[in-house]
């Protein structure tokens, strides 16, 4: 039996700073141009933010969640005629998902990767050489004592 | 003489530490441009505007408001030569000047740093600066070997020019800007079918992103282009090693050169072929590497 939560909008809201999904009447414009909805048998955006609207957050804010499927190709933020900004619900979903630790591994590994090193590549003896070989400025160390207190992820987690 | 154009770079984690060959073409280019490249200092990951992002939007916002506060120390604007870089700082600078109370509570993180975000400068990807600041006619008076023989087919990616209201660089259904950069070094623009289509990088799925991969490869292919021009080192990398994939999973081949627009500005500002690193690509025809040969002389 399906259980209904309208309550989850606020939060929705609280996480976004807005109430713009609100204004979603189901149209479908975000459908038609949703390269993951073209390519998949069951991504969809409109289900997604009818789902958001009637609170049916253990389908979305779980593990192996379908709105990873997002390409974030921003076509939806484009064609609503309502201003909902499809993507960004679905970035606050994502956001939600990581407050229970239930992201996916590769999230993960980026978040790590900035967190230790301050870049999402890691610095091989191979682009060391090549930079110069091409005299570029050889890549220094990143403030990365700066980021922790900018990400302080558990701090806010709690 | 009048004072040439500044700005600081922001190459991002993709270009300088997998792919330095884009940052060696496009500081080749500036230099020809008579345009100065002002390197900063402290710049870290934008952060990344997918996977960062959707960790924790505030996190994302306030490293990205980090690296902005950098460039309005100094006064100048943010020139990004990466889609995904511009994402970040371009949404982040638009959110922060736009929304007060996102402002301060991004200003109050950044204050334990001894930072602040003012809303001082823009961010602008590298591309709109050669049409805006440069314009189509001075690149081409920078050309010294024109691309004449070259026909060259081209993908946008998606967050060069979307949302539209931030980024605001070009009508997203029917771009041209690469099509006139691409004209200006006297090279051929080769339209095809799938060249707004998505790369599918920030898909996380294993099925999804190579069926798109495929349309995109199949569309390039039908128009039979020298090479597949690009501006963001993501899709580069998607391209790139993304052919060497399709064989294993489609088991068809796929042999289309992929390069950074930047590298072929360089080859035609009289650049050599060390400078712009293409021996590093992974997909490259021998057609293709005769025709470099043949201009770089």
């Amino acid at each position: 039996m399906v259980q209904v939560d309208l309550k989850f909008r606020d939060k929705l809201a609280e996480m976004i700073g807005g109430e713009m999904h609100n204004l979603c009447y189901q149209c479908g414009a975000c459908v038609g141009d949703c390269p993951a909805a073209r390519y998949s048998d069951d991504y969809n955006p409109r289900l997604i933010m009818l789902k958001t609207l009637l609170g049916l957050e253990d389908d979305l804010i779980c593990e192996n969640s379908i709105i990873w499927k997002c390409t974030n190709c921003f076509n939806c933020y484009e064609r609503c005629p309502q201003q909902v900004k499809p993507i960004e619900v679905i970035i606050a979903l994502k956001n939600m998902i990581g407050l229970r630790h239930l992201e996916p591994s590769s999230v993960d590994e980026i978040l790590q990767s900035v967190r230790q090193s301050g870049r999402t590549v890691l610095v091989n003896e191979t682009v060391i050489r090549r930079r110069e070989e091409l005299n570029l400025p050889p890549l220094k160390d990143l403030p990365v004592k700066e980021l922790e207190i900018l990400i302080h992820a558990e701090e806010d987690k709690e | 003489m009048p004072e040439k154009k500044k700005a600081a770079p922001f190459f991002g984690c993709m270009i300088q530490a997998k792919y330095p060959q884009f940052e060696s073409a496009v500081r080749f280019s500036f230099d020809k441009l008579g345009y100065k490249l002002v390197d900063l200092d402290g710049f870290t990951c934008c952060p990344d505007p997918i996977y960062f992002q959707a960790f924790d939007k505030l996190s994302w916002l306030s490293v990205a408001a980090r690296n902005i506060a950098i460039a309005e120390e100094a006064g100048l604007d943010l020139i990004t030569a990466c889609s995904g870089c511009t994402s970040s700082l371009s949404e982040t600078n638009h959110l922060l000047k736009t929304d007060e109370e996102l402002r301060e509570r991004v200003n109050e993180r950044l204050a334990k740093i001894g930072k602040k975000f003012k809303g001082t400068i823009r961010v602008r990807h590298i591309a709109t600066v050669l049409r805006d600041d440069i314009g189509y006619e001075k690149i081409a008076a920078s050309v010294i070997r024109p691309l004449t023989s070259m026909n060259v087919a081209f993908h946008y990616g998606c967050h060069l020019l979307k949302p539209v209201e931030i980024m605001n660089v070009d009508d997203p259904q029917h771009p041209e800007l690469l099509e006139q950069l691409v004209k200006a070094i006297g090279a051929n623009p080769i339209s095809h079918r799938q060249r707004i289509l998505c790369c599918g990088k920030g898909c996380l799925d294993d099925d999804l992103p190579p069926k798109m991969m495929f349309d995109i490869l199949t569309s390039v292919e039908n128009e039979s282009p020298d090479c597949l021009c690009l501006i963001c080192p993501t899709c580069f990398d998607q391209y790139d090693m993304g052919q060497i994939r399709m064989k294993k999973i489609f088991d068809r081949k796929f042999e289309i050169p992929v390069v950074y627009y930047f590298q072929l500005l360089a080859l035609a500002q009289g650049a050599d072929s060390k400078t712009i690193g293409l021996q590093w690509h992974r997909t490259k025809t021998k057609e293709f590497m005769e025709k470099v040969a043949a201009l770089s002389g």
